[in-house]
């Protein structure tokens, strides 16, 4: 799910870009470091607007200033439950993995169908029941997210297809 | 239950929309405006879409006041009791910072005259109350009374 999520990061700025856009290269340098990261609970997606930018603090012993930048940020929390749909980018015989955005997503054979089976001899390998669904890489379909867990600077989510609606996705 | 009708002739609409917008790009070149109707319909979609939860500028006060008890602290100006000259501490405090800034190509604020000493640029600077930097005088009560190296005496 999305949220617009008010957030707070201290920036440092080296002597060099001292001056009088300051405040500009303050924002810049919060956009690329916070941008399209995870803190292991959510996807910091982009940063709307920064609302306080704090007077610069000189940290001792480094000469560099630290800003206290407060900002809000569209953040998106991938939860237990929530539906979402994903393009296939990866499959092998004990399932296959989807991308959902930053989003991992790997859905075992236990949660497909017990009538669609995977194919090793089709190129590239399927899964497929022989007649509407064929799940190879570049297939989009809808997962439903079993669990997720939050590693160093990502999130690795288990899906399931086994329910009504989902699975490969009509274009 | 409205709602629900309003969506469907929403979604009902929506791909005649996109038939048609090909054929007034071809007909006339009106794009801005087909553009404009597209923004439109689609800011429309996306507020439908939107769930207000809690309250972001809450919380964006409460992130706030955090440092506001940091600023609480501060002595305003014209309260300072503590002396108004540079004490040697600072005075050394200060030129070694902004030399350490010098050297890492901050911009230098007076003439440098030839001189590539950043001690002796900071020094040159320092004489020339143009050192951009904020004495913070803490107090034993952690209340701090702020004095620009401008003002501070020598």
């Amino acid at each position: 799910m999305f949220f617009l999520m008010g957030l707070e990061r201290r920036v440092t700025l080296h002597p060099s870009y001292f001056g009088k856009n300051m405040h500009e290269l303050v924002t810049g340098k919060l956009l690329k470091d916070v941008e399209g990261t995870c803190t292991g609970n959510y996807y910091v997606i982009q940063v709307m607007d920064t609302f306080e930018i704090s007077e610069g603090r000189i940290l001792p012993g480094s000469g560099l200033a630290e800003f206290t930048v407060a900002y809000r940020a569209v953040v998106w929390r991938p939860f237990k439950g929530e539906t979402i749909d994903a393009i296939v980018v990866s499959v092998n015989q004990h399932g296959f993995f989807a991308e959902a955005g930053p989003l991992r997503v790997f859905v075992s054979t236990h949660l497909i169908p017990q009538d669609v089976n995977y194919d090793p001899n089709a190129t590239p390998p399927q899964f497929t029941n022989n007649e509407d669904t064929t799940i190879e890489i570049n297939t989009q379909v809808r997962v439903k997210i079993i669990g997720t867990r939050a590693e160093v600077g990502d999130i690795l989510a288990i899906g399931s297809i086994k329910e009504d609606y989902l699975g490969t996705l009509q274009s | 239950m409205s709602d629900f009708g309003d969506d469907g002739d929403v979604g009902g609409e929506e791909p005649m929309y996109e038939d048609e917008e090909p054929f007034d790009e071809e007909l006339d070149p009106e794009v801005p405006q087909g553009e404009d109707g597209d923004v439109n319909r689609r800011g429309e979609e996306e507020e439908e879409n939107v769930v207000i939860s809690g309250d972001p500028s809450a919380a964006a006060n409460r992130t706030k006041s955090t440092t506001k008890t940091e600023k609480d602290m501060k002595i305003p100006n014209e309260d300072r009791a503590t002396t108004p000259y540079m004490t040697k501490y600072e005075r050394a405090r200060i030129l070694g910072t902004r030399a350490l800034q010098i050297s890492m190509n901050a911009p230098v604020l007076v003439d440098i005259e030839g001189e590539s000493d950043p001690l002796q640029i900071a020094i040159k600077e320092l004489r020339a109350k143009k050192i951009p930097l904020i004495v913070r005088r803490y107090l034993p009560d952690g209340y701090y009374e702020d004095w620009s190296v401008e003002e501070l005496l020598q």
